[in-house]
């Protein structure tokens, strides 16, 4: 049974983060790792993800609006939509995505070199995980724009004359305290996607089984974090 | 690992989805902070509320239901009243005048909302930092009240509706009265308290009856009586004839008495003349009465004198001539 090692986890991703921060690390091969990841993380997937998020989020807002309008809260529709689905759902959604898209592969490939008896390169691994971070923070931005754009045409169409009511709902929720909260989450989100799957690896014994093991270790442990950050999250703003 | 010169297509993706998604994140906040009316001008109101419970720091006020305003701070001030500090757009705050009203509104559903109300838009504008009392318009604080209302209401009407309340004793009487009603002489006996007494009211009617038809043999006798009478009366050679005969000879009598009268009047002017005449005559006579009256008491002095000089003379009778 896989264990946490809720310590090591958090110094390892702590010393990933800072080393991202460095502009020494920023070697050209760096560079070029964190490119070709995002890439491959965010730049390959995001036309089909946007859509998703565009049909979630017209689904959402649908529901939401028809539900408030019934109990004659409409007023609020808007406010419940960008909470629900801006604030929670699709960092979330992004995070999920991303670590099964592209954190899994990459605690596999670390395992893999590990059994092959080949010490990771330092670079390419950095950037590799500078690329999911970044392509977690990317998506997040874009899909929540893209809700956001997706729920005011569901709800006004192509009319300009929503564009008050909806902007005042849009600042009603997002007051510089909650969006400064929704960056440090997205920003734990996307070190947790990026660092956990590498330590996972990493930190692991080299046996027979590391390489299957690998990335189902990496994505309990990844799930375990990015619930409790939600969690944590949840309960901050709400509680 | 592979060190490319130039930029790969990879890395040029990268940094356009990068640079993208950086905007969408600067575009976002600005679009927050403006949905907040960060780049407002805006001015300060102060609502001063009994119980701020339901208000919440973000929430609107409304005008007709479009958001003027925005509650920026809530706290207890020194009188322990509720401190709402809102900001309002100065492009909204025309709606606002001084003698504006607020309210502050509770549902059942949804939340607590702030209202303004302004009568007279062409009255004073709101001045800056205007401190002003909000009405309370609260649907669930009467709701205990109500309660309590419907509780004896229902009690009421647990009472009334009881076995042998007054209700069951009503509907017992109702139905005893509709059967008395569905019977011979229902109605007439319910109004008047017994079958005996309905007896007696019909009875009356009967004799009322009877009396109807001997009046309508009288009134037949009567209208002969009359129909004779005028033809007494008016017709050829009646009593209306005859009096008028009688009228015309009245009349001619009259004219008689008048030419009489005019004759009297002629002696009564002679007997005026004759009366002077007698008056100046009486005058005269009063004249010769006086003279005769002192005579006489001149002669009875005479005469008192004889007998007093005379004294032999018993006899005091004196005769006068």
């Amino acid at each position: 049974m896989p264990t946490l090692h809720l310590r090591e986890a958090l110094l390892f991703a702590a010393d990933a983060f800072a080393a991202a921060l460095l502009p020494a690390t920023w070697t050209p091969a760096l560079r070029v790792a964190v490119a070709r990841q995002v890439s491959q993380a965010a730049v390959a997937i995001a036309p089909v993800f946007l859509a998703a998020t565009v049909v979630l989020a017209a689904i959402v807002i649908r529901v939401v609006d028809r539900s408030a309008r019934d109990f004659g809260l409409s007023q609020y529709a808007t406010e419940l939509f960008a909470r629900v689905v801006v604030l929670e759902i699709v960092p979330l959604f992004v995070a999920v995505f991303v670590l099964l898209r592209s954190g899994a592969p990459f605690a596999t490939d670390l395992a893999l070199e590990r059994q092959a008896g080949r010490s990771a390169d330092r670079d390419a691994t950095l950037g590799r995980g500078i690329g999911i971070a970044l392509a977690v923070l990317a998506l997040a931005a874009l899909s929540a724009a893209t809700a956001l754009v997706a729920a005011y045409g569901s709800l006004y169409g192509f009319s300009p004359w929503g564009q008050d009511a909806f902007a005042r709902a849009i600042g009603n929720v997002f007051s510089p305290v909650v969006l400064g909260g929704l960056a440090l989450k997205c920003v734990l989100f996307a070190v947790a996607v990026a660092a956990l799957p590498a330590w996972s690896s990493l930190s692991a014994p080299v046996t027979a089984r590391a390489v299957s093991d690998a990335a189902p270790r990496a994505l309990v442990r990844a799930f375990v974090v990015l619930a409790t950050v939600e969690g944590i999250a949840v309960a901050v703003t709400y509680a | 690992m592979d060190e490319p010169s130039a930029p790969a297509p990879d890395e040029r993706r990268a940094l356009a989805m990068l640079a993208v998604s950086a905007l969408v994140i600067v575009a976002f906040v600005l679009y927050a902070l403006h949905g907040r009316g960060a780049f407002e001008q805006t001015q300060r109101l102060v609502l001063m509320a009994e119980d701020g419970a339901g208000v919440s720091v973000g929430m609107d006020l409304t005008y007709a239901g479009f958001p003027v305003g925005r509650v920026q701070r809530i706290e207890l001030d020194e009188g322990g009243k509720a401190r709402i500090e809102i900001e309002v757009p100065r492009k909204d705050a025309k709606w606002l005048r001084a003698a504006s009203v607020f309210t502050l509104e509770r549902n059942l559903v949804g939340g607590a909302r702030l209202r303004a109300f302004t009568g007279d838009l062409n009255d004073k504008p709101l001045p800056e930092g205007a401190v002003r009392p909000v009405l309370r318009g609260d649907a669930t604080e009467e709701l205990p009240a109500i309660v309590a209302s419907l509780k004896r209401l229902l009690a009421n009407l647990e009472r009334i509706t009881a076995e042998d309340g007054n209700l069951d004793t009503s509907l017992a009487n109702v139905r005893s009265l509709t059967a008395r009603l569905s019977g011979p002489k229902g109605a007439l006996g319910v109004a008047l308290g017994g079958d005996a007494e309905a007896a007696k009211v019909i009875l009356a009617i009967d004799r009322a009856n009877a009396l109807l038809a001997s009046l309508e043999k009288l009134s037949t006798r009567l209208d002969g009586a009359v129909q004779k009478a005028d033809a007494k009366l008016l017709g050829e050679g009646g009593v209306a004839d005859e009096a008028k005969a009688s009228l015309a000879q009245l009349k001619a009598a009259i004219a008689d008495a008048r030419e009489s009268l005019k004759k009297v009047d002629l002696i009564l002017a002679d007997a005026q003349k004759i009366a002077g005449n007698a008056k100046s005559a009486s005058q005269d006579l009063d004249v010769l009465r006086a003279e005769v009256d002192a005579s006489l008491r001149k002669l009875n002095a005479l005469v008192d004198d004889l007998n007093r000089r005379w004294p032999f003379s018993r006899d005091k009778e004196v005769k006068l001539p």
